[in-house]
């Protein structure tokens, strides 16, 4: 079933290739790993070759005893000295990268909790919380303060492409910085196994111009634009949708799930994995668990016609 | 070649087993550098989380309690080594043949293998001793 | 009793004489033959045990090769559907269970139950019966583990089972259970392996043997023995916690009732860190013994090695944390573990330029297992590298959890541990059939299986590079996972491949293919010694080892073996007998007599494992049926198979060395046993402490109110009494070993109740101020202290029993008292672990100013 709407997806490989990439180079963090990794690299290349060039090289050749002196300098240069500058210089080079990337300020701050298998995100501003799910929309080169935390089990918060991960403990919080440096969508993904459909959970990180993104979460913000004598909200408050989802300005109010006030205004669906199209939302409602097994929503297979049209539409409108 | 030891069963008495501490005839001497560098190891990591979950953010206390605890450590195991070199007969040497069947040569060779021990230990202790001093606060 | 001996200066052997000779062969024969038929499962010998154990490890292996391929067909496109979620994450648990706890560290339990005796010489280990004990506990528990997947109820949390996925049970379901009860059932019977390798070390080494001279081989078994001693018991320490939340709603780890999830990861880790070089130093060890024989010298930096072997052991605990880096602990917490495991490159490394520096100074001829050896090294300083790279925190917040640490992972494993295996697989071959492998099998199974392994990991570590994270059931072309997953696919079925020419060319019936010679490889250690086709006895006699490399450096001891020179070259007695000789040289101590074939041993194992089994489905009436079937087989065999007064006080050993054939206290392995395995237990306690000082620090609100702290009062008396008890133990030994054999038992007796008393006015200090295990995590804590002491005084109660129960039989006597000498030892610790406990729940507290 999943692979059918998967299909409709891009299918050139390498259109969206490195979305997940560490060596992308899209934040601050990002790149001073990406140095250290290049200097690893070639590093481990030299040493490994020098290594194991130095057995070849005592297995191949003839025994000759006066070589016991180099020996012995080979240990003691090779197998003792030399490693242990290397690695000392390293530790350091690595500690002063640590010190660097977790001394900073935040910008902005924004709260991501890490629920099974989804992200509930609040942006902290002067006017209030502004929540929002599954996508995370910021400003370039601010730097942005992760809070986060976990409900159930533990997550573990990771845009590869801004820089590094952390984990989402239930009774802890835990804090991450990221600066971003370019704009772009960026893949972001929960690094721990938690469970179940821990494969399945995603999300988008967006990177934009500091005007854009202040437009946008101001729009955020705000309540949903609907109608109060709207179908598709009918269906939505009649099938009990609201018991569990919040829609601003709407009598939906429940906090178990994803806050869907802009639902369309996302990118994805179903914490990041499928485009948002009304026909991935209507196989989403009624095929729940195919589209993503063991999640807590319920399945919705016996509305089909017209009310299922209704509902698609109305979520759809929700930008 | 005979040693003076191995004349008589010296001081240490007969092969009776029980552990004996550190001494000519042990061999805890070997655990003893490395076990001096887990203490200060475990102190190091006890200290900064109590410090850090307890009392504050600031680390240049606990940075400098960690590089005293961490010479006193060192001071300890040099005194070891001290010890593997006079009372043990060990040598710093690549290509050991240390392979007498003798009472001294065994414990030249206990003394030989914790002499590098010491070393390692004393280096190790260094690389505690090192976050202390690059990073600030918690 | 016994006094120094000069080995040295020995009188010389009686002349030969092919009638006595033949005589003596054929009581021994008698003495070690094997059962036959079906009562063959009742060996205990260690060359039986020994390949079985090896085959079962493997047996393991490959069905945990078989899920890595399920899990590597499912990766190899984007959006399989292959299998269902479910079942994936069932896969991925298992196999890296399967691999860690029932391949990876029983099969150095496995080859050291093989070959150590060999190498020392001796006969057997001192404890034979105890290996076939804990090899029945593995299968039976690994058995259950794996078999659970064809019920669909595999454990499913990964093989590091966090907390509070595993521990709340909305969240996870029976496998949960299995795991947690299967794995410890399997941790018990490692640490009785490493218990048995320790004293086998240290105290049946043949006559001669002493420390400088000790091979390689037997420093790196004593060392990760030792680790094993003290890395599982933390586990079992966590393993108790999380299956009593998961059973009767214990708080420990949920963070509504004052638990922490991260207590598990510290008790994983601190277990699973050394892990990792429990696993690796073993086959390290193969390669460091098999190095020499090609080389045709001696070691380079034999000492050097040592070194490195218990540097790394001991370093190694202190790098736990590391697989913890992104749970936002304190930076200056993780930058001491980044340390750690950076210094811990350096003793590796000199290990490895040990190796090749005596591959510089000397010829080596090629052969299969250095094919294997030469894979391993530059597989595993491949894997080495990347670790130096991921132990830099901020390198680890990119790649961890990432397909990159899969990549390194299965290069320190495989480069560090699974090809050095292979490689002593056909080094070793020949000494355990006496028949040679193919050659070219050999070297197709190694280019297949290097190629294979290749292609598979090295395009992982740019997968991981990518932000593909681990433990995903499934991806998206999207992704740009795809063309590296489908060729780390395409790598692990060519390995796969490769393993399998190695499984046929160790597994094809050679029965008619002619036998080796003698000493295949021209080796130096003393396990080539054997005579061909080899004898069940080990060694015809146990000679006199005064070099490093006996049979390169005493070139004439094989024959003086042969022909009965040396000591115990009869069983009179028809006894099977070891020689135990002291820790430093190896002097003579004593002739140990050990256990032949028993189902005693069988049906100990089969109860136990019911119990841990039925436990897991909560069926307790069972539980305890079985539990009691496992105290009576373990009484039964230990009152009929230990300890037994021997017919003369001492034996005539031969070359004019008579020793005794009893010993008690520190003089006797049984002792040295009992000391180690309660270092472990006080291991495991350890492990609590560090959880009770753990929510302390990670908890502001961890103590309670000064009136809810269990009562200063009865604590004291409680520990009183407990002490009062150990006391009474201690005084029945002293008045035993007067005579006193009346008295002592009545001590023996009156020590049940006064520490039954004891324990009870611990309890009621807990009950009376309406601690609740169930309501908070300290409540939970001082319940877990309490219940820890009352099941090891459950434990102490029963060998009271048993010990006056001998002594009231005659068993255990004035003279001969081993059994009560154990006895007090054991209660040694118990008593220490009463006053830690009373510091804990008593003094600390009030310390903190609580009350």
């Amino acid at each position: 079933m999943r692979r059918i709407f998967l299909l409709g997806l891009p299918l050139v490989l390498g259109a969206c290739e490195g979305r997940h990439n560490w060596l992308a180079s899209g934040g601050a963090e990002a790149i001073r790993v990406e140095q250290l990794f290049w200097v690893l690299v070639v590093g481990a290349a030299v040493i490994w070759t020098l290594v194991i060039g130095a057995a070849v090289y005592a297995h191949r050749r003839q025994v000759d005893p006066s070589l016991e002196k180099q020996a012995r300098q080979f240990i003691i240069w090779g197998g003792a000295v030399i490693p242990t500058v290397v690695v000392c210089a390293l530790l350091v080079w690595g500690l002063v990268i640590l010190r660097d990337i977790t001394t900073k300020e935040g910008d902005l701050t924004v709260r991501v909790d890490g629920e099974r298998w989804w992200w509930r995100v609040i942006y902290e501003s002067p006017e209030g919380d502004v929540v929002t799910a599954n996508e995370i929309r910021l400003p370039v080169d601010n730097t942005a303060l992760f809070k986060l935390t976990a409900d159930d089990v533990i997550h573990s918060f990771w845009v590869p492409a801004l820089g590094g991960k952390m984990d989402m403990i239930p009774g802890r919080e835990t804090e991450l910085t990221l600066t971003p440096v370019e704009t772009g969508s960026w893949g972001g993904l929960c690094a721990e196994f938690c469970g179940g459909a821990h494969a399945l959970m995603r999300f988008d990180a967006i990177v934009m111009e500091e005007a854009a993104f202040n437009d946008w979460l101001a729009h955020e913000a705000s309540p949903a634009e609907v109608a109060q004598d709207d179908a598709g909200l009918g269906v939505f408050l009649d099938e009990g949708c609201g018991a569990c989802h919040t829609i601003r300005g709407t009598e939906a109010v429940g906090p178990v799930g994803p806050d869907l006030t802009h639902l369309a205004s996302r990118e994805r669906l179903g914490a990041g994995i499928y485009d948002m199209t009304p026909d991935n939302m209507a196989a989403w409602i009624t095929d729940t668990h195919e589209m993503k097994p063991d999640i807590d929503m319920p399945p919705y297979p016996n509305l089909d016609g017209a009310r299922l049209d209704q509902l698609v539409a109305f979520l759809m409108s929700l930008d | 070649m005979r040693y003076e030891s191995d004349k008589q069963p010296g001081p240490y008495g007969p092969p009776g087993d029980a552990p004996r501490l550190i001494g000519q005839g042990s061999i805890w001497i070997m655990a003893a550098a490395p076990t001096i560098w887990a203490v200060h190891f475990v102190a190091s990591y006890v200290l900064a989380a109590v410090w850090c979950a307890k009392i504050g953010a600031s680390l240049v206390t606990p940075a400098w309690i960690i590089a005293a605890m961490g010479l006193v450590c060192a001071a300890l195991i040099v005194w070891l080594g001290v010890i593997a070199v006079r009372r043990y007969g060990g040598v710093f040497v690549i290509f050991e043949e240390i392979t007498e069947s003798s009472e001294r040569g065994r414990d030249r060779f206990i003394g030989h293998v914790s002499l590098l021990l010491c070393i390692l230990s004393v280096v190790a202790i260094g690389f505690t001793v090192i976050p202390g001093l690059i990073l600030g606060s918690c | 009793m016994t006094q120094e001996i000069d080995l040295s200066k020995l009188p010389p052997p009686e002349p030969y004489d092919k009638a006595r000779d033949e005589a003596q062969r054929e009581r021994l024969m008698a003495t070690w033959a094997k059962p036959v038929g079906w009562r063959h499962i009742s060996a205990v010998n260690n060359s039986y045990v020994g390949k079985w154990y090896l085959l079962t490890s493997f047996a393991f292996f490959t069905f945990a090769g078989i899920l890595a391929l399920l899990i590597r067909a499912q990766l190899a496109v984007p959006n399989n559907e292959l299998f269902s979620q479910s079942l994936y994450n069932q896969l991925f648990s298992l196999h890296g269970t399967a691999m860690m706890f029932l391949f990876a560290v029983p099969i150095f339990e496995a080859v050291a139950i093989l070959v150590l005796p060999e190498i020392l010489g001796a006969r057997d280990l001192p404890f034979p019966r105890l290996s076939a004990f804990g090899y029945w506990c593995f299968i039976i528990g690994g058995v259950f583990v794996c078999g659970s997947i064809f019920f669909g109820v595999a454990p499913d949390g990964g093989w590091f089972m966090y907390t509070p996925l595993s521990s709340n049970t909305d969240y996870s379901g029976l496998g949960a259970d299995i795991w947690l009860l299967g794995l410890s059932f399997i941790e018990v019977s490692s640490i009785a392996a490493a218990v048995e390798l320790i004293v086998g070390v240290l105290k049946c080494r043949p006559p001669g043997m002493r420390l400088n001279l000790m091979p390689l081989y037997c420093w790196y078994v004593l060392v990760v023995a030792g680790m094993i001693l003290f890395a599982f018991p933390p586990l079992i320490a966590g393993d108790l916690l999380l299956e009593m939340e998961r059973a009767f709603g214990w708080a420990f780890f949920d963070v509504d009732r004052g638990g922490d999830p991260l207590l598990w990861q510290h008790l994983f880790w601190i277990f699973g860190h050394p892990e990792v070089y429990i696993i690796f130093l073993p086959s390290i060890a193969l390669i460091a013994t098999m190095l020499p024989t090609f080389a045709g010298r001696p070691m380079v930096g034999h000492s050097w090695i040592v070194l490195s072997a218990v540097g790394v052991a001991f370093l190694s605990f202190g790098l736990w944390v590391h697989h913890m880096f992104t749970t936002g602990l304190p930076e200056i917490s993780l930058s001491f573990f980044s340390a750690a495991s950076e210094a811990v490159a350096v003793p590796t490394g000199i290990q490895i330029f040990c190796f090749i520096a005596t591959m510089l100074v000397s010829k080596v001829r090629a052969s299969v297992p250095m094919l294997f050896a030469g894979g391993a090294l530059a597989i595993f300083v491949f894997g080495g590298l990347t670790g130096v790279m991921v132990a830099l925190v901020p390198f680890d917040w990119q790649a961890h959890d990432s397909y990159f640490v899969v990549a390194h992972m299965h290069y320190t494993l495989i480069g560090g541990m699974l090809f050095p295996l292979f490689a002593g697989i056909h080094y070793w071959y020949p000494f355990v059939t006496q028949k040679a492998m193919s050659d070219k099998l050999g070297r197709w199974s190694f280019w297949l299986m290097f190629g294979g392994f290749n292609v598979a990991f090295l395009p992982m570590h740019w997968t991981g590079v990518m932000g593909m994270p681990r433990r995903v059931w499934t991806y998206d072309l999207t992704d740009g996972w795809a063309v590296l997953n489908m060729v780390s696919t395409i790598g692990a079925f060519v390995f796969a491949a490769g393993f399998a020419v190695l499984a046929v060319n160790v597994l094809w019936p050679r029965g008619k293919a002619p036998y080796v010679k003698r000493n295949h490889w021209r080796a130096g250690t003393m396990e080539w010694a054997a005579e061909v086709p080899d004898k069940p006895w080990g060694v015809r006699s146990i000679p006199y080892i005064h070099t490093r490399y006996p049979l390169w450096e005493q070139p004439e001891v094989v024959d003086e073996i042969d022909r009965g020179e040396w000591f115990l070259p009869d069983a009179e007695e028809g006894k099977r007998e070891l020689i135990v000789t002291d820790i430093l040289d190896a002097r003579p101590l004593y002739v140990q007599r050990v256990g032949g074939p028993t189902f005693l041993t069988i049906g100990s194992a089969v109860c136990l494992g019911a119990v841990f089994i039925l436990a897991t489905f909560h069926l307790w009436t069972l539980t305890l049926m079985f539990g009691a079937g496992f105290i009576a087989f373990t009484l039964w065999w230990l009152w009929t198979g230990t300890s037994e007064i021997p017919e003369n006080p001492t034996k005539y050993a031969g070359r004019g060395l008579t020793l005794p054939t009893y010993a008690q206290g520190n003089r006797s392995p049984g002792w040295w046993a009992v000391f180690i395995t309660m270092t472990g237990d006080m291991t495991a306690f350890m492990g609590l402490v560090f959880s009770y000082f753990f929510y302390w620090t990670a908890l502001p609100d961890f103590f309670p109110t000064a009136d809810k702290l269990p009562s200063f009062g009865w604590l004291l008396i409680g520990t009183a009494l407990l002490l009062a008890s150990w006391l009474m133990c201690v005084a029945a030994r002293k008045l035993l070993g007067q005579g006193g054999r009346g008295r002592a038992m009545v001590l023996l007796a009156g020590a049940l109740p006064v520490g039954g008393l004891g324990i009870g006015a611990w309890a009621w200090s807990a009950y009376t101020k309406g601690l609740d295990p169930t309501v908070h995590s300290f409540d939970a804590m001082v319940w877990m202290l309490i219940l820890w002491l009352f099941l090891h005084l459950l434990l102490s109660w029963l060998m009271h029993l048993y010990v006056a129960a001998r002594i009231w039989r005659g068993i255990c006597t004035p003279d001969y008292r081993a059994d009560m000498m154990n006895l007090t030892l054991f209660t040694h610790f118990l008593a220490l672990t009463a006053v830690v406990i009373f510091a804990l729940l008593a003094l600390f507290p009030i310390l903190m100013g609580v009350s």
